[in-house]
């Protein structure tokens, strides 16, 4: 018993109760999180309880001298004073702060997905190690440990044992000429000068020291040239100019994993309210996902009912507009901002799109299929968010999905409920993942 | 005290303190337990407030938890001066070595009042039937013998402390209002319906008896009757005992409810007492701590006794509690206390001056000069300002002079300049405290509303009249406002504290509002002012620990030994998902299916859409619900209204947007 104990038992505890990743994306409150920082709430009170509605109750709040109006925001409510009584409650919850590429390993592991971003634009030429070599170059940088070990080599193709082919000479009846001849018959590397040079040297008495050759091979042994260096020493090595190397460095290409992600939303009258938040339930993992997983990620946020523009983040989730509904524009905008900011050869390109699958009547066919095959990316997407299920001519998703089947680069997803929110970005993730 | 904190008792310095608050506590009208004061660390202090002010509970991962909230909260706030002070007889309270003296001095009289409230609020005598709680050796004995049951090879300790977990769930789910009994002590009526037949048959009786009173007809007349919900007889809100009574574990191996284990049931047992042991704090948050900041401002601020050089360190202490951000029980219990006091006094004088001779409630306003009044009311100047040297001007016949501490006085026993107070007796003090001559409540008694004055005459005798003004006021009893907040703290818990005492006037004067989310903006608003609105929000937050009631209707629902239990709907919806992980801790006491009836607001979309284009707030549905749950996977069924209609209150309404704001 203890406090050691408990407070051990605590975060043993703790660790098993963050929040469910896939709980978090399709049940739990995203808006705390920002692009560079994932909130995964951790529940400390954590022990459940038959509660009120929290929104449901409301609250008795103290103005400091100026009471607010009815009607005035009051901002969330805090929690009252905190003395650490008995029966007190504290803050509902803490956050476990993860960066996005935290998050998209843990998603990863969730999904078993295994999205191997690629390098795009090359972004700059570095000098890698230096192991390329040319023939000339300043002198700090030639090859001195290759100019070397060539000589030595040089000199042990060169060398012989000089003693041994010196008795050669000495036998009777042997002059330079029959010793050259036996020494290339044995390979020795001797030079008929050399030969004619030390044949000189000897004295007359000496010639005849060995009656035979045989003799004087069965009496002397020859060294070999490797036991003579260890017992003698290199005293000279042959340097050479053709043995020169100087050494430079190997440039170095380093690619980008660069991405850009456009989100695409239908704002039009038939998306209320709980279609827009299954769209930012979806977009928003997948936009935090992509960012960790991609060096650099950009995004791109165009909403459109029968013509396209484009927002800023801030406002993509909430615009509402009343007009009708033409996809295509949004894919023109696309395919125009793509080409003008974002080229294929440098960018890694993702263009999702949502809504509720309804469009103006040919625009699936006519326009936006050829347009989506135009614009090259490493995926395509389209959710259908449809919580009452599916109206009679919502049928873009059944297009899309019907034309491309089979494609390595096209993903349909239906989102009905939070519930299908994970399997949607499952379903999008694993088709560039598959298509390696 | 275990060795577990080394605490160490009152260190020298604080004797004195510690020996005069409690006098002085005596001389202002309260009646404190004794308090026993230990001077404890930074850490020690955590971890006293971790374990609810005692050292020794059973072991268990929350302790953990709030201890490490508790740090965390201290770093951010910089060393806040501690007080934790536990209901007990006598009561134990900590200090904390680092604060400085000042701050060891509102902390004691703080303690005091506490101890009083304790010792006096009939809602803690619920637990202790009279006696004393005994509250350290009871959790020290409860510790012990579930870290037993933690250490017994037999028993798995991840289960226990599971188990531990689900009773916690529920720890709220006790019946406030009852006396505590021990769950075990109570008969145990069987909820097997023996099959009736078989009993007969044990009976032994003649055939012919048999066949001729209980026949098969009345037999099947029982079987009808019988298994209709007998048990409980009335919905049961002692979630706890009910369970402990006729509950069972759920054997996942044999996939069936089997008998509790004996450590299970002794765990149960123990953890109700505990909640029921913290009940009485629960219910009476807003009282108690409000009740222990009035007098330990009465005493720091007042009664000066801080000492002066302390007191600018005490005051911003003071204002540091009771500047907390949101709703804060401290303060508004202490402005609700003073609230009363003044208002029982403006009463008392009122009164008075109503029987004055041409005084009427219709002239009120325009007659009474307020100045001349509250010259009058001003706490005689020989009570206000006592000095060493001005021992000769009292009357030791005086009823508001302490005779004996006069005479030791005169005899140089009594520091007169540091402790002048003791000079005087409970009248004494009361007039040198008066709360209408201060000058934060100048201008109250002018306030009186002419409804107020009116309802005063009313009740008025006619027999006594008064001459003129000063002759009335010369009868008031400057005790009035005292002995009312006496009498209340004895009878009242937070809700009939809150019920009874809030007004227009105090909300008000204290700035307090009501807010609502509104589906319209997606944010919080405020909505109301009105003080019927700030009281009914105020009540559901402090009635039933703030909680939704809950109670068992049937312990054989559909006749297959489930759970039925409802969640009695008054207009505020259950935090559905919480209900339903709350349901799976119950299965786990039970062993069978659960159920809860409940009420639950739905919005249909497109009224949400209607009512934010009109900017308006949408009426949602209100629609019956039963919310299974089978041990495996949970079911919802829409229920017919009549189905609910009596669960469904239909006198209250906690809703207080304004009745335009509805679309």
């Amino acid at each position: 018993m203890g406090l050691r104990e408990d407070l051990e038992r605590y975060r043993e505890v703790g660790e098993e109760r963050r929040e469910d990743l896939a709980e978090f994306i399709q049940y739990g409150d995203l808006g705390g999180s920002g692009p560079e920082s994932v909130r995964v709430p951790v529940k400390i009170i954590d022990l459940p309880g038959f509660e009120y509605d929290k929104r449901d109750q409301g609250g008795v709040g103290q103005g400091d001298g100026d009471t607010p109006q009815p009607g005035q925001p009051v901002g969330q409510p805090e929690p009252g004073d905190e003395e650490g009584e008995a029966g007190e409650e504290g803050g509902e919850h803490e956050y476990y702060e993860m960066d996005p590429e935290e998050f998209a390993q843990e998603l990863d592991e969730r999904l078993g997905l295994d999205l191997e971003p690629k390098g795009k634009r090359v972004v700059e030429e570095t000098e890698g190690d230096y192991t390329d070599v040319s023939r000339t170059g300043p002198n700090s940088t030639l090859d001195f440990e290759r100019m070397f070990k060539e000589g030595l080599k040089r000199k042990l193709a060169m060398d012989f044992d000089r003693e041994y082919v010196r008795e050669a000479l000495r036998v009777d009846g042997m002059g330079p000429d029959s010793v050259f001849e036996w020494a290339r018959g044995k390979h020795l590397p001797v030079s008929r000068a050399w030969l004619d040079d030390e044949y000189t040297k000897l004295a007359a008495s000496e010639r005849t020291r060995w009656s035979s050759i045989e003799t004087m091979e069965r009496n002397v042994d020859e060294e070999d040239t490797a036991t003579r260096i260890r017992k003698e020493g290199v005293d000279h090595v042959p340097f050479r100019r053709e043995d020169e190397r100087y050494r430079y460095p190997e440039i170095v290409e380093e690619h980008e994993k660069n991405v850009v992600v456009v989100n695409i939303r239908d704002v039009s009258g038939s998306m209320r309210e709980q279609k827009r938040e299954l769209v930012e339930r979806t977009f928003t993992p997948l936009d935090w996902y992509l960012t960790g997983k991609y060096d650099r990620a950009e995004f791109v946020y165009i909403a459109h009912d029968a013509e396209a523009w484009r927002v800023e983040r801030e406002e993509f989730f909430g615009i509402r507009s009343g007009g009708g509904t033409k996809i295509s524009s949004a894919y023109e905008l696309a395919a125009a901002i793509l080409d003008e900011e974002y080229p294929w050869n440098d960018w890694n390109r993702y263009v999702f799109a949502a809504g509720d699958s309804e469009n103006s009547s040919n625009d699936t066919e006519e326009h936006v299929i050829p347009q989506m095959e135009a614009i090259p990316a490493n995926l395509h997407a389209y959710v259908e968010t449809q919580p009452s299920g599916n109206a009679i001519n919502a049928t873009h998703a059944e297009e899309v999905e019907r034309h491309f089947h089979g494609s390595d680069n096209v993903a349909v997803a239906y989102v009905n409920g939070p519930g299908d929110v994970v399997d949607a970005i499952e379903t999008i993730l694993n088709t560039e993942d598959d298509n390696e | 005290m275990n060795d577990r904190i080394t605490a160490q008792r009152t260190a020298d310095s604080l004797e004195e303190p510690v020996s005069e608050a409690a006098n002085l506590a005596h001389k202002l009208g309260l009646d404190p337990y004794r308090v026993n004061y230990w001077i404890v660390d930074y850490d020690e202090m955590n971890e006293l407030i971790a374990y609810d002010g005692f050292q020794t509970r059973y072991p268990h991962w929350r302790w953990g938890m709030k201890y490490d909230r508790q740090q965390k909260q201290n770093q951010f706030l910089g060393g806040k001066a501690f007080e934790i002070v536990n209901n007990d007889d006598p009561a134990h309270a900590f200090l904390q070595e680092s604060n400085s003296l000042a701050d060891q001095k509102a902390v004691i009289t703080h303690v005091e009042a506490h101890a009083d409230f304790f010792a006096h609020n009939q809602w803690f005598g619920l637990f202790t039937g009279g006696g004393t709680p005994d509250a350290a050796a009871m959790l020290a004995r409860h510790a012990d013998a579930i870290a037993a049951f933690m250490r017994d090879p037999d028993i798995e300790r991840e289960a226990v402390e599971s188990w531990i977990d689900t009773i916690q769930c529920l720890e709220t789910n006790i019946d406030r209002h009852r006396a505590f009994e021990s769950a075990s002590a109570e008969e145990v009526p069987g909820i097997e319906d023996d099959d009736i037949a078989d009993r007969l048959d044990e009976l032994d009786l003649g055939a012919d008896v048999v066949s001729e009173v209980f026949d098969d007809d009345w037999l099947e007349a029982q079987r009808e009757e019988e298994p209709s919900g007998a048990i409980p007889p009335e919905p049961e809100p002692d979630l706890l005992a009910f369970l402990f009574r006729h509950g069972m574990a759920y054997d996942e191996e044999s996939e069936k409810a089997v008998e509790m284990e004996e450590w299970q049931r002794t765990v149960l047992e123990l953890l109700r007492r505990e909640a029921y042991y913290f009940a009485a704090q629960r219910m009476t948050k807003v009282m108690n701590e409000g009740w222990a900041a009035y007098w330990e401002s009465m005493m720091m601020g007042e009664e000066n006794f801080a000492g002066t050089d302390e007191f600018l360190s005490y005051a911003d202490h003071q204002a540091r509690v009771l500047a907390s951000p949101g709703l804060n029980p401290y303060k508004l219990g202490k402005e609700l206390w003073e609230y009363i006091e003044n208002s029982v006094n403006r009463r008392e004088v009122c009164e008075r001056l109503l029987r004055v001779e041409g005084i009427t409630w219709r002239n009120f306003h325009d007659v009474v000069d307020f100045e001349t009044v509250a010259a009058a009311l001003a706490p005689d100047p020989v009570i206000d300002r006592i000095a060493d040297d001005g021992l000769a001007a009292f009357d030791p016949d005086d009823p508001r002079i302490d005779s004996k501490a006069l005479a030791a006085a005169k005899d140089g026993e009594i520091d007169v300049d540091r402790y002048p107070w003791k000079l005087l007796t409970y009248e004494g003090m009361a007039e040198r405290h008066y709360s209408l001559a201060k000058p934060q409540n100048s201008g109250f008694l002018q306030r009186t509303s002419r409804e107020e004055l009116e309802r005063i005459s009313r009740y008025l005798f006619d027999d006594s009249r008064y001459g003129d003004v000063d002759e009335a006021l010369a009868d008031v009893e400057y005790t009035a406002g005292w002995d009312r907040l006496f009498e209340i703290r004895e009878s009242h818990n937070d809700v009939t504290f809150l019920d009874e005492f809030l007004s227009q006037e105090f909300v008000d004067d204290n700035d307090y509002f009501t807010y609502e989310y509104t589906q319209a903006t997606g944010d919080y608003r405020a909505t109301s002012t009105d003080y019927e609105d700030v009281k009914k929000k105020l009540l559901l937050q402090f009635t039933n620990f703030g909680k939704p009631t809950i109670t068992v209707q049937d312990g054989n629902y559909n006749n297959r030994n489930e759970l039925l239990l409802a969640h009695h709907y008054n207009g505020v919806m259950l935090d559905v998902e919480q209900a339903r992980q709350t349901l799976e801790r119950v299965f786990d006491l039970w062993g069978r299916p659960v159920n809860l009836k409940t009420i639950v607001k739905e919005l249909d979309e497109h009224d949400l859409e209607v009512a934010k284009r009109r900017e308006r707030e949408p009426d949602p549905d209100e629609r019956g619900k039963l919310i299974r749950y089978d041990g495996e996977s949970f079911t919802v069924e829409d229920l017919p209204w009549s189905e609910v209609e009596g669960i469904a209150a239909t006198d209250v309404d906690y809703d207080t947007k304004p009745d335009e704001w509805l679309a």
